[in-house]
């Protein structure tokens, strides 16, 4: 144990020491990331050549992640992450779930969650788009995982992967994807809007929503669609609305959009806003992670599956 | 006096009236009696004069409050209970079942729900409030309604797995709830072997280190949680159990208690008694307060000295008083009409007034009483703390909302300054609606008189004086 902690503190000092002075199984650690039980039985499996044993790793990884998910499988996971992005016409908004918020930040969780946005802009990509200002395609589970990703493997693979890493249960929950006509415009917000990479937005909550110009007026829809975006992930309106629909009595208990008191300026109501810029929204839709929970995977009824 | 303060203890209601009569206390002050805001102390303040009535409970040791945290399944919940086993065996802890830790129900703190469970126990030289929470969010709001604030914690890593991408995010919230001492388990020593944790414990040092932790002088024990818990191989079990505690004694420091700060009474009521002088009530916060005392009034702006002449609680006059104590004070040479509800009656130079300051709050979700709508920058919120409330504008530094049910820094700048400083809690309030619970934690410089005004000014205005600002440049 002594020995240890000089060892440590003189490569604390001098890291560039480390290779060198270090067991084998510290070199496959550091090396690998994976798990000292792992790079253990990897060393022994090859009479401690590290080469051998880490090339057997890589190989395993996959592997290994599948077996840590498969044990992992049916834990409660609660927390995490919605994704959302834009890409011209396209737009898809993903929820993925771990066990802990600490998990949710860390950054190889938030890879994940970008990786199945890619993925469902992707498969957003190369659906026929029925006639209609806009079609919209539910994923649930089950379709999520089976989606490919860039490098060929299915996000299934890519889920069992971080589960090895990270040690947690993890479970891609559902997605929904817009592909819109061309005169229309997508917008996406994520709240806390913490990390912005690749152009998706990560957060706790995230809306996309689908706005359509109805004159030709010379106004900002890009700013004007990111602010209503927020009003959707703030007030969580139920519907769009229309003017036959009541306004509620009591103002904070409205669920018709077109009828809220604006989140961005509460002296207007949403209504007001669209008609001041001359602009209708055709569509929107927000996740909050987490919600309406049921244990282990959702029940279908759940996924909104239109077209 | 003495009648009168005992009238107000035994019934209120009573008092009330007799204020009424006897001081034609105005309307506006009742309302606010009604409104005082509990302030939490830690239990071990309360009633010491049911001690010399029964002996209850006598806690005669330090008490200190530490957690646990780290990966999911590295036995966290395992050491927990293993802790309060191996000192149950030398009775100095009631033994917790692993399943009734796991388990255990959701409390409600300050209206806040919080996800998780407080163990107590003692070693030989201190006593122990144990928090184990599954998640951040968690030990963030055990962190701001201080029911227990941590003062240190116990990282718990697997040998087998080493330290985990994630155990970056258990330091950073060790950080960010001003957890400044950790003493690391390496556990499930029995399923690894010499190298392996040797190997782990310098992975620690070396992460604890980059993240700004005395990595190299941080205390590593090494053991079985399991085992303990089983009660087997003793050296990797029981013993390693008691060997960190050893550690978490002498590593993890004995908070200043309550009772050894300067004394600080946050005023409830001001009376006259005629023939006598001007007597303030109230429950002393902490630190002793002594017969004869030099005293220091600070609040609403003003600052007046004087001198404490005389102490009385429950009919007897007293030549001291304790943190925890409901008093009366007599004081030497201020008018009622210079004292108000909401200041404090403190140790001269021991407190400052503040109205700029930076909070951690947590924004109560609908189904716990809050608001259902999220809320932005500039808006105005009643700010309670203490015995004072106080006009305020929120500020979010770091998003562009803030939804029911999340925790966020908040800046607050208050219309005016008040007694308010590091560690404070307090209560935000839209009309009679709680919004949140929060508790200071950076003291930022005072607000310019021109900032000041600007609190209050509308939202055009303000939307006016952005755009020429930013224009101007
Ligand atoms: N082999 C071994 N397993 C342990 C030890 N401590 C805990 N475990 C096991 O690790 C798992 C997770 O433990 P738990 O206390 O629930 O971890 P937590 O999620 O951090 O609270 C359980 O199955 C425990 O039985 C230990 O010292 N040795
Ligand atoms: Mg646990």
């Amino acid at each position: 144990m002594m020995y240890a902690k000089t060892i440590a503190r003189y490569l604390h000092i001098k890291p560039s020491c480390w290779a060198s002075e270090k067991s084998q199984l510290a070199v496959l650690r550091k090396k690998t990331g994976y798990t000292f039980s792992n790079c253990k039985k990897a060393l022994e499996m090859h009479n401690n050549d590290l080469i051998q044993a880490e090339g057997w790793l890589h190989k395993q990884a996959q592997a290994l992640g599948w077996s840590k998910a498969t044990k992992l499988e049916g834990r409660q996971t609660t927390q995490g992450l919605v994704a959302v992005a834009v890409d011209k016409n396209k737009g898809a908004l993903v929820e993925v779930n771990c066990e802990t918020d600490f998990v949710a930040k860390n950054k190889t969780f938030q890879d994940m969650a970008e990786t199945a946005t890619q993925a469902c802009l992707h498969f957003t990509e190369r659906q026929p788009h029925i006639r209609g200002p806009i079609t919209k395609i539910g994923l649930d589970a089950e379709q999520l995982r089976q989606l490919p990703t860039k490098d060929g493997k299915s996000l299934a693979d890519h889920l069992a992967l971080m589960i090895g890493s990270l040690g947690e249960n993890a479970t891609l929950r559902r997605a929904v994807c817009f592909k819109t006509d061309s005169n229309i415009h997508l917008s996406a917000y994520a709240h806390p809007c913490g990390t912005e990479h690749n152009k998706i937005l990560l957060g706790r909550f995230a809306g996309l929503i689908a706005l359509k110009q109805k004159e030709q007026k010379d106004i900002d829809i890009k700013a004007l669609g990111r602010n209503l975006c927020q009003h959707v992930v703030g007030m969580d309106p139920k519907k769009i609305g229309t003017s036959s629909d009541e306004p509620a009595k009591n103002p904070d208990d409205e669920t018709c959009l077109i009828h809220q008191e604006y989140l961005i300026d509460n002296t207007s109501i949403v209504n007001d806003v669209l008609e001041e810029y001359g602009v209708e929204v055709i569509d929107f839709k927000r996740f909050e992670c987490g919600e309406n929970l049921t244990v282990g995977i959702q029940p279908l009824s759940h996924i909104e599956t239109c077209q | 006096m003495a009648s009168f303060i005992s009238a107000r203890v035994i019934a209120p209601s009573l008092a009330r009236s007799l204020k009424q009569i006897l001081f034609s206390c105005e309307l506006a002050r009742i309302h606010n009696h009604a409104r005082i805001i509990p302030c939490v102390t830690p239990k071990y303040l309360h009633k010491r004069w049911y001690a010399t009535e029964k002996k209850v409970y006598q806690r005669v040791k330090p008490h200190c409050n530490v957690g646990t945290i780290g990966h999911v399944d590295h036995g966290k919940t395992t050491l927990t209970a293993a802790i309060t086993k191996v000192l149950s065996d030398q009775k100095l802890a009631q033994a917790k079942k692993y399943s009734d830790i796991d388990n255990a129900p959701e409390e409600k703190a300050r209206g806040i729900t919080i996800n998780v469970a407080h163990i107590e126990y003692q070693t030989e030289t201190r006593h122990y409030g144990h928090t184990d929470c599954p998640g951040h969010a968690d030990y963030i709001k055990n962190m701001i309604t201080g029911t227990a604030q941590m003062d240190g914690a116990i990282l718990v890593v697997a040998a087998t797995d080493g330290v985990m991408p994630q155990t970056r995010e258990h330091l950073l919230l060790a950080k960010q709830i001003g957890i400044n001492y950790i003493v690391v388990f390496i556990n499930k020593a029995d399923a690894a072997d010499k190298e392996m944790v040797e190997l782990v414990e310098m992975e620690i040092r070396e992460l604890m280190t980059e993240m700004g932790f005395d990595g190299d002088n941080v205390p590593v024990v090494t053991g079985s949680a399991l085992c303990a818990l089983e009660g087997k191989n003793p050296e990797i079990g029981a013993e390693a159990i008691l060997k960190l505690l050893a550690e978490v004694d002498k590593y993890i420091p004995t908070p200043t208690r309550e009772l050894d700060k300067p004394f600080l009474l946050p005023i409830e009521h001001v009376y006259s008694i005629p023939g006598r002088g001007t007597v303030v009530t109230g429950r002393l916060e902490r630190g002793v307060l002594k017969k004869g005392a030099e005293c220091e009034f600070v609040g609403y702006s003003k600052t007046l000295k004087s001198t404490i002449t005389g102490i009385e609680m429950f009919h007897q006059i007293l030549e001291q008083a304790e943190a925890g104590d409901q008093l009366g004070a007599l004081v030497r040479g201020v008018k009622r009409d210079d004292l108000r509800r909401g200041m404090v009656m403190c140790k001269p130079g021991s407190v400052k007034s503040n109205d700029h300051v930076e909070a951690q709050v947590y924004i109560l979700s609908k189904e716990e009483g809050g608001r259902a709508k999220p809320f932005t920058s500039f808006i105005q919120l009643q700010m309670f703390c203490r015995t004072w409330d106080c006009s305020c504008q929120v500020i979010v530094p770091d998003k562009e909302m803030v939804m029911p049910g999340e925790d966020s820094k908040l800046v607050l700048k208050m219309i005016r300054p008040m007694v308010l400083e590091q560690g404070q809690r307090f209560t935000l309030r839209d009309g009679l609606l709680t919004l949140g619970t929060g508790v200071v934690t950076n003291v930022l410089p005072h607000l310019s008189e021109h900032e000041r005004l600007e609190i209050t000014e509308g939202k055009k205005a303000r939307e006016k004086r952005l755009a020429s600002e930013t224009g101007g440049k």
